[in-house]
């Protein structure tokens, strides 16, 4: 199992944010299964099979990646239309997000997320975190059936 | 009190009547006077018409003793006026009827004496009628004199309340005035009674007068607010109430008005009201105000953070990635911007939760700050690594409050009271309770630190203010901005004594409930 790698989704407007997690993902060889959309949009797009991604496999990914801040579609509705939905619902979503706001939280685990983990100011504590997001959800959690995996 | 424009009327009449009834005459009060005025009048007349028979006028007895009759019928009644006309009858045949000197009446003298008998019957009857007259005269009287007293008792009644009462008829002329009246608006009774009321108060109708008359011609009565003009020219407003009051016939005779004055009351309502508009007024801009801190306070824990975390993130990569290729000083660069990217997250944080302290809601329950300050030492342990600090901590109270604040508060307390003592070989801080009252307990967190200069003790809880060089003590400047606003929130004080190089003590007043 530990050789299994799940897609991760990642929704991230900031370039640089998007940049340095995908730098920390890949110090520890998980950089490679990452899809990044630059908005809920975009994400929904991925999700449902649409717009440009109307050719990919229908796998769900193992973990979704969600920053709150986002243009278009804001990450809570992205949240709230995913949980919504009969076939996307047991997809994992952990919100990524500078916020530490408490109403930002609440409202999301109403929303029935998975986990709420506010990004770290500091390089190392940052690094940390994306790495032990990604080694437990793309790793060491078993990803709900129909979700894709690595070969 | 149901009195109305008749009763005071009324009350009028009887007062006149009662002084202008005349006196009867006081007449004779006993049956002993009664009968010797009877003897002495006839006796009077006998003599006098003796008298004048001796000077040969003749034919006045008749008149004489028939004045002797009605003297005594008059003034004595009839039980004496019987015995005057017996003895004038004896008498007038004894001394004036041939045969004289003899009781006996001849033929021809009888009509004569039936005539004398008559008239003095009808005499009698006259009597009868005018002592009957003057019995009922009297009775009257003497009820008018009670219904008089009755009256005027009630009306000394109405005197004493300190109410306003007034009556007026259906023309608005005032027709009774009490003292409360006299009180609020200042004129006597006899400076009101006659005038039109409106026009003496300068009333000022909440609806117009026609309304007002159809009310109370309908319902018999109205209830509402009036403003009136005193006699000093001062107004007042007053709580009125009117009462129609009809006579037998349902025909409306006169309004009586009582009155409360409410003036205080009113301006006091009218300030209340005024208070709460600029309340109200304040509180929306409070709550924009709010809002405004609420939005900034969001950005900055998003917007704010995320280029810092840039900063920090690529001055690390480039620490990590282009280190062969810096030198000494470059290097120590990257460090620099490290440990400011650092500091500025930190002031964020920081800055952040004492603007949450603000905004949150309070869950209030009972604390027990013992066990609250053991936890805010555990929380501060990485700042004491190394160190050794003399902890004494005392008994202190249970207090009322929110828990996770007020841990906040004696967090900072503690971290600055080992902060400060840092420089010490052998810190010592106390914590005490100071004061225990009914309602409120004084805590205090003392050190034997560098303290700081009382002039500055002002500044000592704004927000980023310092009293110590970044270098020397490091710190955000928010921690005690911070305690404060948590206390505030608690409706406590709190407050600071030191002395520079000789320590701090911080005091914080908590209520118990």
């Amino acid at each position: 199992m530990s050789n299994t790698l799940g897609r991760i989704l990642m929704v991230e407007d900031d370039p640089r944010d998007t940049d340095l997690t995908l730098t920390a993902l890949q110090e520890y060889n998980l950089g490679n299964e990452v899809i990044v959309t630059r908005d809920g949009e975009e994400a929904l797009d991925y999700l449902y099979c649409r717009g440009k991604f109307r050719g990919r496999t229908t796998e769900n990914p193992a973990v979704l990646l969600l920053d709150l801040k986002l243009p278009k579609v804001d990450g809570l509705e992205v949240l709230q239309q995913i949980k919504a939905d009969e076939q996307l619902k047991m997809i994992p979503v952990v919100v990524l997000t500078s916020s530490r706001e408490e109403r930002d939280m609440v409202a999301s685990y109403k929303l029935g997320v998975n986990a709420y983990v506010v990004k770290p100011v500091d390089f190392h504590e940052f690094v940390n975190a994306i790495k032990e997001l990604g080694i437990f959800w793309a790793i060491i959690n078993e990803p709900p059936p129909g979700s894709i995996r690595r070969s | 009190m149901d009195i109305g424009q008749e009763r005071v009327e009324g009350q009028a009449e009887l007062k006149h009547a009662a002084s202008t009834i005349p006196r009867f005459s006081p007449g004779v009060r006993s049956a002993l006077q009664g009968y010797g005025l009877a003897a002495s009048s006839v006796l009077m007349a006998l003599g006098a018409a003796l008298l004048l028979a001796n000077y040969n006028f003749r034919g006045v007895e008749f008149p004489l003793f028939l004045m002797a009759i009605a003297l005594t019928v008059w003034y004595a009644g009839i039980g004496p006026a019987t015995v005057a006309l017996a003895l004038s009858a004896v008498a007038f045949n004894y001394f004036f009827i041939k045969p004289f000197h003899t009781l006996y009446i001849t033929r021809e003298d009888l009509p004569y004496y039936v005539v004398f008998l008559l008239f003095a019957l009808l005499l009698t009857w006259f009597s009868t009628v005018r002592r009957r007259v003057e019995r009922e005269l009297v009775k009257s009287r003497d009820e008018l004199q009670r219904e008089v007293e009755i009256r005027t008792q009630q009306a000394d009644l109405l005197n004493l309340t300190h109410d306003t009462i007034f009556v007026r008829d259906m023309n608005d002329l005032i027709t009774y005035w009490n003292r409360g009246a006299q009180e609020l608006y200042g004129w006597s009774p006899s400076e009101a009674i006659g005038e039109r009321t409106h026009q003496l108060l300068r009333t000022v109708f909440p609806l117009s007068l026609e309304e007002i008359q159809l009310e109370l011609l309908r319902a018999g009565r109205w209830e509402g607010e009036l403003e009136h003009t005193k006699a000093d020219g001062t107004t007042v407003v007053v709580a009125s109430r009117w009462s129609l009051q009809c006579n037998e016939l349902d025909k409306p005779v006169a309004i009586l008005e009582t009155s409360n004055d409410i003036t205080q009351r009113k301006r006091g309502e009218e300030e209340i009201r005024t208070l709460n508009r600029e309340l109200g007024k304040r509180t929306i801009e409070l709550e924009a105000t709010n809002k405004e801190l609420e939005a900034f306070a969001y950005s900055t824990s998003h917007d704010l953070r995320a280029p810092l975390r840039h900063v920090a993130g690529y001055a690390e990569l480039l620490q990590r990635n282009a280190a062969a290729v810096l030198d000494e000083k470059g290097t120590q660069y990257v460090s620099m911007i490290l440990e400011s990217a650092k500091r500025m997250g930190t002031l964020i944080d920081d800055l952040l939760a004492f603007s949450r302290i603000g905004r949150a809601e309070t869950r209030k329950s009972v604390v027990s700050l013992n066990q609250l300050v053991r936890e805010a030492q555990s929380e501060v342990a990485d700042e004491m690594a190394g160190r050794k600090i003399v902890w004494n901590i005392g008994i202190l109270p249970d207090v009322y409050g929110d828990r996770s604040m007020l841990k906040l508060a004696f967090v900072n307390l503690i971290s600055n009271a080992v902060k400060f003592t840092g420089t010490r070989t052998h810190a010592e801080i106390a914590i005490s309770c100071d004061e225990r009252g009914e309602d409120g307990v004084t805590v205090s967190v003392r050190d034997n630190g560098v303290g700081f200069d009382m002039k500055y003790v002002n500044k000592l809880f704004g927000v980023f203010q310092r009293l110590h060089r970044t270098e020397e003590f490091e710190g955000t400047g928010i921690g005690l901005a911070t305690v404060q606003r948590i206390i505030h929130r608690h409706g406590g004080q709190v407050w600071a004594e030191s002395s520079v190089d000789g320590g701090a003590t911080f005091y914080v007043s908590l209520s118990k409930h």
